[in-house]
């Protein structure tokens, strides 16, 4: 888990310096830097140990957000601080500024202040954020381990759990985001440039997610508290999820906090805290803004008085989500409220102006927010970017807080905090609310049942989760899954996913109860035990779920159209603003938040920011992703759909699997999700969305995902496949045939046909067809490649051929089963096998005359005997002489070798030619052919050093004392130097 | 299955534990021994199996005692094999079974002395056996055999307990004879390599302190590896040794050293007594050596199609078929002597006419090109001194020793 935390938060720190190129990227890369120093990771370790004492501690939450990267960070600093400490917390040392606010907030808040200023650039958020991870680490190592968690997380995203985290994301605000940033890491892969701002994004996206997702657990304890207990608890789950996907991501920093011991503690603590932060988040704004003494406490006694309490954390999470958070928080709220949505909608169509300046820049967005809540949300803006906004609306409550937290941090974040805290309280409830609402409403924007989804996300990733958690292996998660795809399909479908209550469902009624009783201490530890257990699951499901969150957050996120997407699909813009708007009303300081997420990441900023703030990093991204990045995504789209990039993805996935352990393998899946959760997040209104979540959620029904080809042309050049195969480019089976014979009557030459067949194998591949027809074009190519002396296709053939065969399917096996006898003899020469496959010959293949054949010419090949070596050459039936052809060489020159030994004085080159088989190959007995023979046979003693002398007669005889000594096998002509001819520039240039 | 009361059940369930207790307490490897083979078969085993399918909770009887919940989960798996064993459930037998033997062998490694080795042994021994019947009944089944494979990577494990430093090091050839059973019945001989590098490259421990039982099966298996490779000296010194001291009571042993030692020895020159033959019932090899004797190609082709299969799956087919060029020689010489007799002085030429003829009277059919090409490859490989001269069609033969002996060397060296 370091490693690849580490890994990945290099890949991070790399990604995030190319998107640095602006002030908020260098921070990044910067921050990437320190970060790099895997102190993340690592700190993360130690973070953990710290995270116990300092979970107590709201640094501890703060830390954790901030090791979540930015995730976590944005939770805990919004919970810590409220708007402004979260900002800057979640931002740069926002976490750390928590924590320090509570132990120290100085030290963080310099990096509070740093981020706060960095609003400007969320870049500093970020970079803050990873510098406040480090910070963090140190402060509150339990927060730390979360945040590491958190940033094994992003790292993990970008392996593949990517999708996992995108899905996460997707679920919530973060989804939108996630994916925006997988779709990011998927077209770079991880790493990389676009990959890296990607990555940069991602996680803090991620963290964003992340953080919405506390925001949201909080919420949702909010939510369930005031609102419905439905959505709150759908938004506890989400948390969980997100915990546990996190965990399961992170597992590895989970595991490194375990290790820790103090970890574990932390770990559990925090789970506890945490998920309940996550809610523990909330909570731990909560407790920052009022009591920081016991987050838990507060939690439930916020949760408890539901409403009050709720906002608190809320605001105090969405807080320090950054402006995101804020906005969300304040859109979750409006989601909460949904149930009075209209009047948040009407906050979020507000919001559309968000959406339209986010896109164009977050600070329009914002701005638009402001006019809906602007101030706010302009506040956060200037944050983000030089805090333009930030006077304007943030003052109100968000900027307000933001900006003294900015420059005071610590300070600031207890006022930011209370003011926050109050802000929250008052909208904090219907906040919280909104949120939910929000992401629903996300969804719901871009697609029906992509904002289903997104409120699916909540509840349903609970319920989702539970049930994977029951499941013991594979099997039983395969089952789960499709029926839980059922139920969600037809939730989706009877418009119910919403208004379902999924924490009552059957599956998960224990989490459930946890969940909604107390969402802190339950939902952290269904949290922490999901992660191991759950997070396959989490994974799989949370792509589904989570695509559809992913793509609220991202329509929200996303400025315009992420925004769009969550009010109305169509207009992501008005979505993304009316969420913003939503939250502006709720709380300003929310909107304030994601204008700062947006401001400080400047460069795609908008994108990035948001991402950070929460849903606001996942909205930049997907911004992002949509405006600039959108060729990116579409790329890494396709990417993931292909089975390649799946494999990819699986295997990365895997290698954190092996640190992990157990979770990892269910987490193959996940990736592939993720995929195409990314996939959907990257085309989040459009139905390929929806049917690469469906592909996603089948990802192990391959009948399901074979494809019907509807080509018709019957030539088709060969390209070896790199994404999901195009139904439009591969030929039916009635094609294929007609294209057989094609080849088969062709005139044209070895590598026109190779190249063909070829396409035709690699069309019957991707439909999976096994029948006669596959043994014969298989049987035809190998026949080819013989003729052709291509050994390296026909082996393929072969092997493929021995499959077919055992299958049972009809073919030629006799044919096929002597040239295996010879290949093995002539060319392999190992023992064992040829004495495997000889007893495994029936008598009815023993009687075969191509057997017959192969075995004269083994008995003959092993006994020395050239001359019955060459007389069988001349009668070889089928194929068998190109076999043997490999031999021939070989076999003259042992042959010429025991003659020179053995005979003397001399022996004339026309005997040799008889027997040696150059003479008369084509048609026997004429003088003419004899003669060619011997030209041929005298070129070839020469060639291989033999002494040829006139006799007497005049007639070339080979003077064998002479040659006995002088003889050697020259290198062949067409050897070069890599050993492989095909591998010749001019065959490559006459192939291509 | 006689019917067994309650009462009696846990009686006996009960002694059994005790039994186990006491013999792991008092480092009793004897009763240990016999209180796992399965295979065995014994009436005290048996009547345990039948008491554990009565009495279903033996694991509350375990956990009942200290004593006992010591080794309750090694005990609990090797009771639940037996159950699965006693009713004829293989596959659950083996998986249990396996279980307890990674179990035992934890403990084992704990252990600083290496008195249980013999009961190692006898659990190597029954996870093998158990893993083939596992096998037979999968492959009833219609599934794919693949216990034996387990059973082997067990083993690997197990060999990897005991091959380092110490006591313990004295059984590690015991497990790598059953590692060579295990793959040369799986058919992934290629395996055995590393093995047999540990054991060999060893400096720390000499070869010949392992229990001669040990080094018998360890000759025997390294020795037919070398005939798949050919390589018959070093076949001839392994196999030799493995009979050399192998039991003498152990004729099934010594039969199955000697199926490969004869086709060394035949290929190096070496011709056994009819009487070895006779007493191994080793009968498909009398017509070989008879041909070799008479120089009789036809018999000897005769005998190796007639026990082709088995030949084949024994895996001294081609060493046998390589018997030919002696058989050549040994009709050449026949042909020499034969001249001798008749004209002296012009015996050393032999004519490839008067060698189709002599292998046309053996109802083989070659012309004199094919006829001229054997003897080119009997003078290449050395078994004919001498020349051929093609114009003439005659092959000259040295006057000093024509046909030399192989003396114990290959063909060909």
């Amino acid at each position: 888990m370091h490693e690849g935390c580490v890994m990945n938060q290099g890949g991070n720190t790399q990604t995030v310096a190319p998107l640095d190129p602006n002030p908020i990227e260098k921070r990044y890369g910067v921050e990437g830097s320190q970060v790099q120093t895997s102190p993340y990771q690592y700190s993360t370790g130690s973070d953990a140990a710290s995270w116990t004492t300092h979970s107590v501690d709201n640094q501890v939450v703060q830390q954790n957000g901030n090791y979540s990267n930015s995730n976590y960070y944005h939770p805990q600093p919004p919970v810590p601080a409220t708007g402004n400490v979260q900002e800057t917390s979640s931002s740069t040392s926002g976490t750390v500024n928590v924590a320090q606010d509570y132990s120290a907030y100085t030290p963080y808040q310099t990096p509070s202040d740093l981020q706060n200023y960095s609003n400007t650039g969320y870049t500093n958020y970020y970079s803050g954020c990873y510098q406040q991870q480090q910070p963090s680490q140190p402060y509150t190592q339990p927060v730390g381990a979360y945040q590491n968690t958190g940033a094994p997380y992003s790292s993990f995203q970008n392996p593949g759990s990517y999708a996992g985290t995108a899905s996460y994301s997707g679920t919530y605000y973060n989804p939108a985001d996630y994916q925006t940033t997988t779709g990011g890491y998927q077209s770079t892969a991880y790493n990389s440039q676009t990959a890296g701002g990607y990555v940069n994004q991602t996680p803090t996206s991620s963290n964003q997610g992340n953080y919405t997702s506390n925001p949201y657990q909080n919420y949702t304890p909010d939510a369930a508290n005031i609102h419905s207990a439905t959505t709150a608890t759908a938004t506890p789950v989400h948390y969980q999820q997100n915990y546990q996907q996190w965990p399961g991501y992170y597992s590895q920093t989970e595991v490194p906090c375990a290790p820790g011991t103090e970890n574990l503690p932390a770990t559990s603590a925090f789970s506890q805290s945490f998920p309940v932060a996550g809610g523990v988040a909330s909570e731990m704004p909560a407790s920052n803004g009022q009591p920081a003494p016991s987050y838990a406490q507060n939690w439930r006694q916020e949760t408890d008085s539901s409403q009050p309490p709720p906002q608190q954390p809320a605001a105090a999470v969405s807080a320090s989500n950054n402006a995101y958070w804020m906005h969300q928080t304040p859109s979750q709220q409006a989601h909460y409220p949904v149930p009075p949505q209209n009047h948040y909608q009407s906050p979020l169509e507000t919001k559309p102006l968000y959406e339209t300046p986010i896109q164009g820049h977050q600070r329009a967005t914002y701005p638009q927010e402001l006019n809906s809540q602007a101030s706010i949300h302009q506040a956060p803006l200037g944050y983000r970017q030089p805090t333009q906004t930030t006077p304007s609306v943030d003052t109100q409550r968000v900027s307000k807080i933001q900006i003294p937290t900015n420059p005071r941090i610590a300070s600031n974040l207890p006022s930011g905090y209370t003011k926050m805290n109050k802000e929250r309280s008052p909208a904090g409830a219907t906040q919280t609310p909104a949120y939910v609402s929000v992401s629903m409403s996300n969804p719901k924007g871009h697609t029906s049942a992509m904002p289903e989804p997104g409120t699916f996300p909540k509840a349903l990733c609970g319920f989702v989760e539970r049930a994977f958690a029951r499941c013991k292996d594979d099997k039983e998660k395969a089952s789960c899954q499709a029926a839980l795809k059922k139920i969600i399909t037809q939730a989706t479908n009877d418009g119910t996913i919403n208004t379902r209550d999924w924490d009552i469902e059957p599956l998960s009624t224990v989490l459930n109860t946890d969940v909604t009783n107390t969402e802190s201490s339950s939902a952290p530890i269904s949290s922490l035990q999901n992660k191991s257990p759950t997070r396959r699951p989490k994974s799989r499901w949370e792509p589904i779920v989570e695509s559809k969150p992913f793509v609220k957050p991202a329509s929200t996120f996303t400025s315009g159209v992420k925004f769009g997407g969550w009010n109305h699909p169509n207009v992501n813009n008005k979505k993304s603003s009316e969420t913003f708007q939503k939250v502006d009303a709720v709380t300003g300081s929310k909107p304030t938040y994601f204008a700062q997420n947006s401001a400080k990441k400047s460069f795609q900023r908008p994108v990035k920011r948001q991402r950070f703030a929460g849903g606001a990093i996942d909205d930049e991204e997907s911004s992002d992703s949509e405006k600039e990045l959108t060729p990116y995504y579409s790329s890494a789209m396709s990417l993931a759909s292909s089975a390649d990039e799946k494999k990819r993805r699986d295997s990365r996935s895997k290698r954190f699997e092996k640190v992990q352990g157990h979770s990892r393998g269910n987490d193959i899946p996940k990736p592939k999700i993720s995929n195409v959760r990314r996939g959907t997040a990257l085309r989040l209104g459009e139905v390929l969305d929806e049917s690469c979540g469906s592909r996603a959620v089948e990802d192990m029904d391959w009948d399901a995902l074979t494809v019907k080809g509807t080509c018709q042309e019957i030539e088709k050049r060969y390209l070896r496949l790199t994404s999901a195969p195009d139904p439009t480019t591969v030929r039916p089976e009635d094609v294929l045939e007609k294209a057989l014979s094609m080849v088969q009557d062709s005139p044209k030459n070895y590598l026109y046909k190779c190249d063909q067949l070829k396409s035709i194998r690699q069309d019957l591949t991707v439909q999976r067809i096994h029948n006669h027809l596959t043994a014969k074009v298989y049987e035809t190519h190998a026949r080819f490649a013989l003729e052709a002396g291509d050994l390296t296709e026909y082996n393929q053939c072969l092997s493929q051929l021995k499959i077919l065969y055992a299958e049972g399917i009809e073919g030629c096996t006799l044919e096929f089963a002597a040239y295996s006898l010879l290949y093995i003899t002539l060319h392999s020469n190992n023992n064992r096998e040829l004495l495997s496959s000889m007893s495994r010959l029936s008598k009815e293949a023993k009687g075969d005359e191509a057997v017959r054949h192969a075995l004269s010419v083994r008995a003959a090949v092993t006994s020395g005997n050239y001359v019955m070596f060459f007389r069988l050459y001349k009668t070889a039936p089928n194929m068998n002489s190109c076999l043997m052809d490999l031999y021939v060489e070989k076999m003259r020159y042992k042959a010429v070798t025991f003659i020179s030994r053995s005979c003397r004085p001399s022996i004339p080159v026309s005997y040799l030619a008889q027997v040696l088989g150059f003479a008369g190959t084509s048609s026997e007995g004429t003088g003419e052919k004899e003669n060619d023979g011997m030209e041929e046979c005298s070129e070839w003693l020469k060639a291989h050093g033999a002494s040829l002398i006139a006799d007497s007669n005049g007639d070339m005889v080979l003077d064998t004392k002479a040659s006995s000594t002088s003889l050697f096998m020259p290198e062949p002509e067409d050897a070069v130097a890599h050993g492989d001819r095909y591998l010749d520039v001019n065959d490559f240039f006459t192939r291509t | 299955m006689a019917y067994v009361s309650m009462g009696e059940a846990h009686r006996r369930i009960t002694e059994y534990l005790n039994r186990f207790c006491d013999a792991v307490s008092n480092q009793d490897s004897f009763t240990l021994c016999r209180l796992l083979s399965f295979s065995s078969n014994s009436p005290s085993i048996l009547s345990l199996a039948d008491a554990l399918n009565v009495f279903q909770d033996a694991s509350s009887l375990i956990r009942q005692s200290d004593k006992f919940s010591e080794y309750g989960e090694i005990i609990a798996h090797l009771f639940r094999s037996l159950q699965s064993y006693r009713v004829g459930n293989l596959v659950e037998a083996y998986l249990a079974f396996d279980k307890f033997a990674n179990a035992f062998v934890q403990e084992f490694r704990n252990w600083e002395s290496a008195w249980a080795l013999e009961a190692l042994y006898v659990i190597c021994y029954e996870i093998r056996i158990l893993a083939e019947k596992a096998d037979k009944e999968l492959t009833s089944n219609g599934k794919s055999p693949e216990k034996l494979k387990a059973a082997g990577s067990l083993l690997m494990k197990v060999f990897g307990v005991l091959a380092g430093k110490g006591p313990k090091r004295v059984g590690a050839l015991y497990v790598t004879c059953q590692l060579f059973k295990t793959y040369f019945k799986l058919g992934t001989v290629n395996l055995c390599r590393s093995v047999i590098r540990s054991i060999e490259t060893a400096r720390i421990f000499d070869f010949e302190e392992f229990p001669t039982r040990d080094k018998v099966t360890y000759m025997y298996y390294t020795g037919r590896l070398e005939v798949f490779n050919e390589n018959f000296p070093a076949a001839d010194t392994k196999l030799s040794y493995a009979l050399q001291y192998c039991n003498s009571k152990k004729e099934r042993n010594i039969r199955m050293i000697l199926k490969y030692l004869i086709p060394v020895k035949l290929s190096i020159g070496i011709i056994p007594k009819d009487e070895l033959l006779q007493k191994y019932n080793l009968n498909e090899y009398m017509n070989i050596v008879q041909a070799l004797r008479k120089g009789d190609l036809r018999l000897l082709r005769h005998a190796l199609q007639e026990h082709e299969d088995r030949f084949l799956r024994s895996g001294v087919y081609l060493v046998l078929e390589k018997l030919e060029l002696q058989v050549y020689q040994r009709l050449m010489k026949k042909i020499y002597i034969i001249q001798k007799l008749s004209d002296p002085a012009r015996a050393h030429q032999l004519k490839l006419e008067v060698i189709a003829k002599a292998l046309r009277w053996l109802e083989i059919d070659m012309d004199l090109d094919e006829v001229e090409c054997i003897m080119t490859i009997l003078i290449y490989k050395n078994l004919v001194k001498g020349y051929l001269a093609h114009k003439s069609k005659v092959v000259v033969l040295s006057k000093q020793d024509p046909f030399p002996k192989l003396n114990g060397k290959p063909v060909g060296s």
